[in-house]
């Protein structure tokens, strides 16, 4: 079985759920294996039976072999709560009139994070944001609420959603949900960073959440060919601004330089700022293989607990 | 190859020793001790000359464990100098042990 690694590789747009496992099991499969063999991983130790206590874990075939009472004791499972926060305005529909663009993409690694965190028994839960809070979920484990999720992601891969328009405001939404999420938890934002506001007020808002000690893993997402490289054929273009609409015509050659060198130093202050403030950032080229979103969020998670 | 530990032999092979030692308290038919058996024995190897590597049967020997008042198993006691300098409970990676046992020496 061909298991989709790039977007390129996604036919069409199916069924959300089957997709994320597609993804999730194509990265998965060879990328380790077990060290222990015959038995539990989870099963740590035997400790002395101290009459009184409940005889729950009591090892009663190893009473039944030697009369020993000896109780089981098995290691702590962790449990995390993730938040997967989406920015969902207007600029993430970029490459405009394809339909694999930086949402698209975004949706798919998020489907795909949380079919991860479900098979783990983590709680999950998500937020989509654009100049305000369009959605926010609680973090739960169960299976009809992954369901909820897929569906609301689905909507975001529906065509009638590519209205133009939608601003974003990031620190507004961020502040707002740093205030809102009490408990500790991990949160992960999907964002072009591409916005009116400054870069200090978006960072602003994720020291909030630091402050309220969120882990935070940020998966910067961009189009290396169009947005980096400026890769457009010579000869004059009209942009849009796809959030206000505001127009500009240009001949890419005349810029090219200049903007690729200003999109570079925004790329390395968002870096560099990520760094000071203990946030984990990712560079998620939607050219690229998904295991650079699903490889960083692995390490991560195996560092938290 | 770890070295068999038992109740006679335990104080000049540790408490006398001048290399750090670990001393892993295992039972036979404890899982876990089996799961953790094969790293000791590494480690035996992979230490040899710079510190002991013991394994002591808390079924067969069961002054030094109630000395060390061992409760639960598997147990991984280190010394230096004669002394508990560490300890690990419960079954872990090769890694955290290797950690403990590098600090000591």
């Amino acid at each position: 079985m061909l298991f989709p690694d790039k977007l390129e590789d996604i036919a069409s747009f199916a069924n959300l759920e089957l997709l994320s496992k597609q993804v999730v099991e194509g990265f998965i499969t060879g990328l380790h294996k077990s060290p222990f063999h015959g038995f539990s991983v989870e099963f740590a130790e035997h400790r002395l039976y101290n009459p009184g206590e409940s005889t729950r874990f009591v090892d009663w075939k190893l009473f039944a072999r030697s009369e020993k009472l000896f109780v089981k004791r098995f290691e702590e499972e962790t449990n995390l709560r993730a938040n997967l926060i989406l920015d969902i305005s207007s600029s993430m529909l970029f490459p405009h009139n394809e339909k694999k663009n930086k949402l698209y993409f975004s949706v798919i690694c998020a489907a795909a994070l949380i079919h991860m965190l479900r098979n783990q028994r983590d709680a999950v839960g998500i937020s989509l944001f654009d100049n305000e809070i369009r959605l926010k979920t609680g973090a739960r484990i169960s299976a009809v609420h992954s369901k909820w999720l897929y569906g609301e992601l689905e909507k975001l891969v529906d065509p009638q959603f590519s209205a133009l328009k939608r601003e974003t405001k990031a620190s507004e939404a961020i502040h707002v949900l740093a205030e809102s999420t009490h408990r500790r938890s991990l949160t992960i934002l999907f964002s072009d960073f591409i916005s009116h506001e400054s870069i200090s007020d978006i960072f602003s808002a994720l020291q909030h959440l630091r402050f309220k000690k969120h882990d935070v893993i940020v998966f910067h997402v961009f189009d290396s060919k169009f947005e980096m490289d400026f890769d457009y054929s010579n000869r004059p273009h009209r942009f849009i601004d796809m959030e206000s609409e505001e127009e500009l015509k240009l001949n890419p050659n005349e810029i090219r330089e200049f903007y690729s060198k200003k999109m570079k130093e925004y790329k390395e202050d968002l870096i560099f700022r990520c760094g000071q403030n203990q946030i984990d950032i990712v560079e998620a080229d939607i050219n690229k293989s998904f295991s650079q979103i699903l490889m960083p969020f692995i390490i991560k998670r195996a560092r938290l607990y | 190859m770890a070295i068999e530990l038992t109740d006679a032999n335990f104080e000049e092979l540790v408490v006398k020793s001048d290399k750090p030692v670990i001393v892993d308290f295992w039972a036979e038919w404890c899982g876990p001790c089996r799961m953790i058996a094969p790293f000791i024995n590494e480690i035996g190897a992979e230490f040899e000359g710079k510190a002991v590597v013991g394994k002591l049967d808390v079924d067969a020997n069961n002054g030094v464990a109630v000395k060390y008042g061992i409760r639960n198993i598997p147990t991984v006691l280190f010394f230096k100098n004669g002394q508990v300098a560490d300890k690990q409970v419960g079954a872990c990676q090769k890694k955290a042990l290797v950690e403990k046992l590098e600090k000591l020496l």
